[in-house]
């Protein structure tokens, strides 16, 4: 039997744009073909397993030619189901009752999560088949890899269960070749070769040196890259792929650091902020990156540690240097790129224009910077996102919901760079909704995979029309350069 | 020598909602006198603020008028509003209290509530009576029935009071000189001999959580807000319209749970016990104010587990079409930018859904706010982690503090029966502990010498009532008002918004003496609640008390025609000219007084029985203890641990003993009741002993306590397969740590075995709490064993939350079933087979159970039906003693004198009997300690020149009041008459309806009377 649709009825039914379904037919994700007057044409088994794998009802219009006995055929003809019994292996997935055991079964953590449903799971099933014993199971599900932890069915979570420390167990209980992505990959080349992608040292340095004087001809005059300098104030980290991909976007922090007159540096071995082991679940290789901070840090004596590019970074470092390097932190401090773009403006180091950036304007809250460092280390960047954004952009507007209770995403805990492309785009999608009721045309991050997300897929996967910039960007873009003050 | 200090005969009640108003009332009634202070303006309290109440939909303001009208009359009650304790000392029986009391500005004795102030006032604000939903003016009348019915300032909001000279227009317009600028806050030392608080809850605000929307989305209202929505006197005058833009509202959502069970969000771990009841009402009531509502509940358990709620429940779901949805939603969003709200949930299949609301209904939980925290560290009580006043529960109303006692909603999140119980409870408490200086303190009532009225035609005013709009809403009242006064004998008519207000009852008195009417009609409501209202009116006016008739122009009239205004204006000016007729006829009726037998019966010797006659004999009564078997404890006997943890056995064994030793206590054990004759006050029981003797007592009230028992499964293998078994067989194979429970490795619990089926419609309200308790156990003893509960909605209420929550942390798996997925129990000879679905996974499981246990119902006692036949008390249709009034009366049965505690009237677990026992106590004490009774005086009169003693009557007579008499005549031969038991008498007619010489009629419904209202019936 065949399901005769549109693709503006299919991409309304499952909440996404017509853009998505069109790519989706294009991948194959949707097995359908051209029929006449605009219409497209399905196996409507095909299109039961559509709605199958995105946790949706299956809608019958009263036009789409679908024998309604069929259908019922081939429910009940997909409800067989094993049967499990319950009480023969020892649980082993976690100890603490807080992770599963106390769980209300309420439903409301599934409620929030914007890909409950796809592929048979959500928050809530998953915890329940932790409580069950489907260890293996869920082990061996994708589902803990297209989840972005980004911890909204936790913060509404009326039992406070950990149901992101559950699905970072699970991803850290996968045997590691069988982890998608590049994540593993990422993680041990960082360990053997001091960044994810393994760039060499010279290489690196060159590159630096080379953006450097490129700043100095341009807009900052006198501008050296500083790198290894003993007791700067300020110890900057890197994104790997930055210099790999993007070398232009670590600019911005350096047109700011020139601006605001600050005493930084860059270090020569062992730059990454990236920490992979977050998302991977691998706790020793968190644990030995942000070891090679510390060193760096005593190594150059320096006041302050920035990890300039993502949310996760900061997240993943504060979580270790508390967790395992206490002692550090009496030694220096961690500030997020809030605190010190804060700081130069209250002070005066940095003026903005804010006649530059006059599109209507919304700031996307980090989960890695809100609600999880909030639960984490009980402080959560809400306001100084947004301060920062209205000096730059008078016509900021707020997305609904916001702040602890913003949707991510949908590129977090590295879905950016896992093969789950369909997912991570229809996980977007209220995000996309977000945006688009917010009418906002320019979109401010404060992470590097959310930018990318709202930036390279959002966008046009959900025909945004919009523009979006890092926060940095955002200020670099909006300085008011101290004039000849470098030539002083 | 230690002199034990003097007890004072005088108690102060904090709060003056209706837990305290009962308080207040028992404790007067029974020979104390009360201070009754109040924070606000005036009593009332949350009950004020309903609309309507589960699970009758009685309108709340209807029911609770009466009681605040009788508070504010009652001799031996001083209300004392605006008023805060602010200090105590002094040891138990005599304490000396500060009260601080708030200015009012106005002068209650001046104010006449002509309300010119408040229409003057410039100062709008928002009104908290309605939740915020409506505005009030700075200075304000907290509700139009208000008692005291006197208006207040909000020095807060007041512009003179805040910059003097600004403003003043209330005082310049005020007749009665009653606004005072300079009033100053007072302080009173009281001295008192017992405290009561029950200062009752604060809804939770879900401002600050945020993720609902609560304060951002208008749309977004607390379940109080519709209540003031759907009620006739709030800001919508009970039209459901959006806040935003006053768009009609077509779909609505509750969320069930806001401020209950969630430690996240929230911070409550309990549950607020009376949300969901609330919810469905709310629903109910919204769907029939709006015809084609949609309306959807959203929730984790469904917890009607009171009496008659599953049926509500029931049928809200089956027959108005309710949607129930198990799904907590996380959150509301607006859907663009009309209003519209977002609610995203996972459906039982696990799939997502997204729909859109006009309103959503915040099921705001109850709790204890920082004040009522203050006082209670104030007056030094100690409060449980949830922050409820800790009491025991075997003394559910005593706080840790000896001589203050607390009850409602500040001892445990409760509904309002379970409140009023308690406001009873807690009078009987402190009449026991205060025994031996009752009667010292109170005030007599005195009325006005009657005036003589027989012989004087007809002056007849008119009062009619607007009931707020319950019936202006729809008859013109200015029509019936115009007619009214062209009817014979009428010199009088006026219409009030609430005749049953106190301030309208002064209008009446006054009307009364200077328009010099004798005979009185009020058009408003049912005499059934507001009828001994207004006769007491007529008393104190000087009237006899029964020359007032009601036309019932609301029930009869403007609510069951509701969309006929004009017919219905037809039809009310029909019942006043009939009521007009009637009452001419009326003639004076002398009260009937019998005296009473200080004595009390107590049926049943289980723990509300033994508890029951215990308080009342530490009242000072002699009390009858009546038990069938020779063992006294009743199914407490079978009970472990209370759910708070206490030793059953070991309190019950000290009950037993206080109870043995007491001598006002006489037991009859191995006794049953064969014959019952008698009234209130005077009833005359025959015992009958395991021997076949039998005697006879007397007693002035009697109190059935008779329990229930364990209902026996007829499936899941029960009586088939070995190692099925009940909860209290189980109970007893574990204390004996019998083979099978000592080395089993997994047990199942089966819940609502017998309970919430077609069968059985209700919830034996216990069993949740009790296999929870097992399961830990089971737990606690080998923490390696698999223990499974199979329930349909976990009903651990209130705070026995935290134990469902102790279980799951020890890693009891609960799974949900239906009814129509019932667990199947098979045996393979080894171990026992269950076999469900997972309501999460949806999926089949399969347990090997070394055990299953049947958390079988209670089901009421068959020697129930007995008792009711011979006391003439109605069960219900599960055969549970019915109780008078399921929201105000939960302990007084239909026939006077008699009252019905613990599982006789509803399942229900430890703390809550012993609360019911305690409240039937104090309900009898109202009448124990009191030496005669005043009966009504609407009797059958004998009319011996018509009575030919044919007897026809005492045939009909349900109430056995009339028996045959024959007397030697003067002359001849022996004429025959029957005679009429006044006390026992009923007045309900049937022997005049039945007699066919007009030998007997009914004072105040005579044939005259009844013939002149049909004629005016049919006059038109």
């Amino acid at each position: 039997m065949m399901y005769e649709f549109k693709v503006s009825e299919i991409a309304e039914e499952f909440g996404v744009h017509r853009n998505t379904i069109r790519n989706w037919i294009n991948a194959g994700t949707l097995v359908a073909q051209e029929g006449p007057g605009r219409k497209y044409l399905m196996k409507f088994e095909d299109y039961q397993m559509l709605c199958e794998k995105f946790g949706r009802e299956p809608l019958i219009r009263p036009d789409s030619n679908v024998d309604l006995r069929t259908v019922s055929t081939l429910e009940t003809e997909k409800k067989i189901v094993p049967v499990l019994e319950l009480g023969k292996k020892v649980k082993t997935l976690y100890d603490d009752s807080q992770w599963a055991d106390e769980c209300l079964t309420c439903g409301t953590c599934a409620s929030a999560c914007p890909i409950s449903g796809v592929d048979g799971l959500d928050p809530r099933k998953i915890v329940r088949m932790a409580i069950l014993g489907l260890e293996d199971d869920l082990i061996d599900s994708d589902w803990a890899w297209k989840c972005t932890m980004c911890a909204k069915c936790e913060d509404v979570c009326p039992a406070n269960i950990q149901i992101v420390n559950l699905m970072r167990r699970l991803r850290s209980r996968r045997d590691r070749d069988k982890v998608p992505g590049p994540i593993h990959r990422g993680v041990m080349t960082c360990l053997e070769r001091g960044n994810n992608i393994g760039i060499p040292k010279e290489d690196f340095l060159h590159l630096m040196e080379e953006l450097g004087d490129e700043l100095a001809e341009g807009c900052c005059p006198g501008f050296v890259t500083p790198v290894d300098i003993h007791g700067a104030r300020l110890m900057v980290t890197v994104n790997s792929r930055e210099p790999f991909a993007e070398p232009d976007d670590l600019k911005w922090w350096w047109k700011i650091f020139y601006a605001a007159g600050e005493s930084w540096t860059l270090t020569s071995e062992n730059w990454e902020g990236v920490n992979w082991g977050l998302f991977s679940g691998d706790d020793e290789a968190m644990r030995a990156v942000v070891g090679r901070i510390v060193d760096n840090m005593r190594r150059l004596n320096c006041e302050t540690l920035l990890l300039p590019e993502c949310g996760h970074a900061y997240y993943a470092t504060r979580f270790c240097l508390n967790r395992w390097y206490p002692e550090a932190l009496k030694e220096f401090k961690i500030c997020t790129v809030f605190d010190l773009l804060l700081e130069y403006l209250h002070t005066g180091r940095i003026r903005v224009d804010n006649t530059i950036h006059t599109k209507r304007t919304v700031f996307h809250d980090s989960c890695n910077y809100g609600r999880k460092s909030m639960r984490a280390f009980g402080q959560a960047y809400y306001e100084e996102g947004r301060e920062i954004t209205r000096a730059c952009c008078p016509d900021l507007v707020e997305m609904e919901p916001n702040r602890g209770s913003n949707y991510c995403c949908g590129a977090g805990s590295g879905a950016w760079a896992m093969p789950f492309a369909d997912e991570r785009v229809y996980y977007g999608r209220m995000k996309a909704r977000q945006v688009s009721e917010s009418e906002a045309k320019l979109v401010i991050a404060s992470c590097h995979n959310c930018r990318d997300q709202f930036k390279k897929s959002l966008n046009q996967e959900y025909n945004l029309g919009i523009e979006v910039k890092y926060m940095w960007e955002l200020v670099a873009d909006s300085l008011i350069l101290p004039g000849r003050r470098s030539l002083e | 020598m230690i002199l034990e200090s003097r007890k004072i005969g005088s108690v102060m009640v904090v709060g003056g909602g209706v837990t305290g108003i009962q308080a207040a009332l028992d404790l007067a009634d029974a020979g104390y006198f009360v201070y009754l202070i109040e924070k606000s303006g005036a009593i009332g309290g949350a009950m004020a603020q309903l609309d309507k109440t589960f699970p009758t939909n009685d309108c709340a303001m209807c029911i609770i008028a009466p009681k605040l009208v009788e508070c504010g009359r009652n001799l031996n009650i001083r209300i004392m509003t605006l008023s805060e304790l602010a200090g105590i000392s002094g040891t138990a029986g005599n304490f000396t209290v500060t009260v601080k009391e708030q200015p009012r500005f106005v002068d209650l004795d001046k104010c006449i509530s002509c309300g010119l102030c408040a229409e003057k006032c410039p100062k709008n604000v928002p009104d908290a009576y309605n939740a915020g939903t409506g505005r009030r003016k700075a200075i304000f009348l907290k509700y139009p029935q208000a008692v005291p019915l006197k208006y207040q300032i909000d020095a807060e909001s007041c512009l003179q009071l805040k910059r003097p000279g600004s403003c003043g227009l209330c005082e310049t317009v005020c007749d009665a000189a009653a606004i005072n600028f300079a009033d100053t806050e007072k302080t009173h030392t009281l001295s008192v001999g017992a405290l009561v608080l029950a200062p009752g809850f604060e809804p939770f605000d879900p401002e600050p959580a945020g993720i609902w929307g609560f304060g951002k989305f208008p749309n977004v209202i607390t379940s109080l807000q519709l209540e003031r929505y759907l009620s006739a006197t709030g800001p919508t005058e009970g039209n459901l319209a959006r806040p935003s833009d006053g768009k009609p509202v077509r779909r609505i959502a509750f969320l069930q749970c806001v401020g209950s069970r969630d430690e996240n969000k929230c911070g409550k771990g309990y549950c607020s016990s009376i949300c969901c009841m609330a919810a469905i009402k709310g629903a109910s009531v919204a769907k029939e104010h709006v015809p084609g509502l949609a309306a959807a509940i959203f929730y984790m358990d469904m917890r009607t587990h009171g009496k008659g709620f599953d049926q509500y429940y029931e049928k809200a779901k089956n027959e108005l079409g309710v949607r129930f949805v198990r799904c907590r939603v996380h959150g509301v969003e607006p859907q663009g930018k009309n209003g519209d709200l977002r609610l995203r949930y996972i459906n039982e299949q696990g799939r997502q859904v997204e729909e859109y609301y006009d309103m959503v209904v915040l099921s705001v939980g109850l709790g204890t706010p920082a004040n009522m925290l203050d006082m209670a560290d104030l007056v030094g009580i100690q409060m449980t982690p949830s922050n409820f006043a800790a009491t025991s529960d075997f003394s559910p109303v005593a706080t840790s503090k000896e001589g203050v006692f607390t009850c409602g909603t500040f001892a445990g999140p409760k509904d309002i029966p379970q409140s009023v119980i308690e406001g009873s409870a807690a009078a009987a408490a402190v009449a026991g502990f205060l025994a031996p200086a009752r009667g010292e303190m109170v005030r007599k009532l005195s009325w006005p010498q009657e005036r003589e009225v027989r012989g004087e035609p007809a002056r007849t005013g008119i009062f009619i009532c607007h009931c707020g709009s319950n019936i202006a809403g729809l008859i013109d009242v200015v029509a019936v008002e115009r007619y009214a006064a062209t009817l014979a004998g009428v010199v009088h008519v006026q219409r009030n918004i609430f005749a049953c207000s106190e301030d309208t009852q002064q209008v009446l008195i006054n009307a009364i003496r200077e328009k010099g009417l004798n005979r009185i009609v009020i058009a408003a409501c049912t005499p059934r609640t507001h009828e001994y209202l207004f006769r007491a009116t007529l008393r104190a006016a000087g009237l006899n008390e029964y020359m007032v008739e009601i036309a019932n122009i609301r029930n009869h009239t403007s609510w069951v025609h509701p969309g006929n205004p004009q017919a219905a204006t037809a039809k009310a000016c029909d019942l006043v000219r009939m009521a007009v007729a009637k009452i001419a006829l009326s003639v004076p009726l002398a009260p009937i007084t019998v005296p009473i037998i200080q004595k009390g019966l107590v049926i049943g010797g289980g723990l509300a029985g033994l508890t029951a006659a215990l308080s009342l004999a530490e009242q000072g009564f002699t009390v009858h203890l009546v038990e069938k078997t020779n063992r006294l404890g009743g199914n407490s006997l079978n009970l472990k641990h209370t759910y708070t943890g206490e030793h059953v056995p070991m309190k019950v064994a000290k009950l037993i003993d206080r109870v043995l030793v007491n001598e006002h206590i006489i037991l009859h054990s191995e006794t049953v009741v064969s014959g019952v004759e008698g009234h209130v006050g005077n009833f005359k029981t025959t015992l009958k002993n395991a021997n076949g003797r039998s005697r006879t007592v007397e007693h002035g009230i009697g109190i059935v306590a008779t329990g229930g028992k364990i209902y026996a499964p007829d499936e899941y293998g029960y009586k088939t397969i070995q190692r099925v078994v009940t909860s209290l067989e189980f109970d007893k194979l574990h204390d004996l740590k019998e083979t099978h429970v000592k080395r089993g490795k997994s047990f199942v619990f089966i819940q609502c075995v017998g309970s919430r089926d077609e069968e059985r419609m209700y919830c034996s309200k216990v069993c949740c709490t009790h296999s929870v308790q097992s399961a830990i156990e089971l737990k606690r003893e080998d923490s390696s064993r698999n223990v499974y509960i199979l329930y349909r909605d976990m009903r651990t209420y209130g705070e026995r939350e935290s134990l469902y929550k102790k279980a799951r942390q020890m890693g009891v798996v609960f799974i949900n079933y239906e009814l129509h997925g019932k667990p199947r129990v098979t045996s393979n000879g080894k171990s026992i087979d269950v076999e469900l679905w997972d309501h999460v996974l949806h999926r089949p499981l399969l347990i090997k159970a070394d055990m299953v246990i049947l958390a079988a119902a209670i089901v009421a006692n068959r020697d129930a039906e007995n008792l009711a036949r011979l006391y003439k008390i109605p069960l219900e249709q599960n055969g549970f003693f019915q109780e008078a009034h399921a929201k105000l009366r939960p302990v007084d049965c239909t026939t006077d004198g008699m009252f019905v505690a613990g599982i006789a009237h509803y399942p229900k677990p430890v703390d809550e009997s012993v609360a019911q026992a305690l409240a039937a106590s104090a309900r009898a004490a109202t009448i124990l300690s009191r030496q005669e009774v005043t009966l009504d005086a609407i009797k059958a009169i004998v009319d011996p020149a018509f009575c030919d003693g044919c007897g026809l009557c005492i045939d009909v007579c349900p109430y056995h009041a009339i028996t045959l008499l024959e007397k030697a005549a003067k002359g001849a031969q022996a004429v025959k008459i029957v005679v009429v038991n006044e006390a026992q008498c009923k007045g309900c007619g049937l022997c005049q309806g039945t007699c066919p010489k007009r030998g007997v009629s009914i004072a105040g419904f005579t044939l005259d009377q009844l013939r002149d209202q049909v004629r005016a019936a049919l006059q038109a």
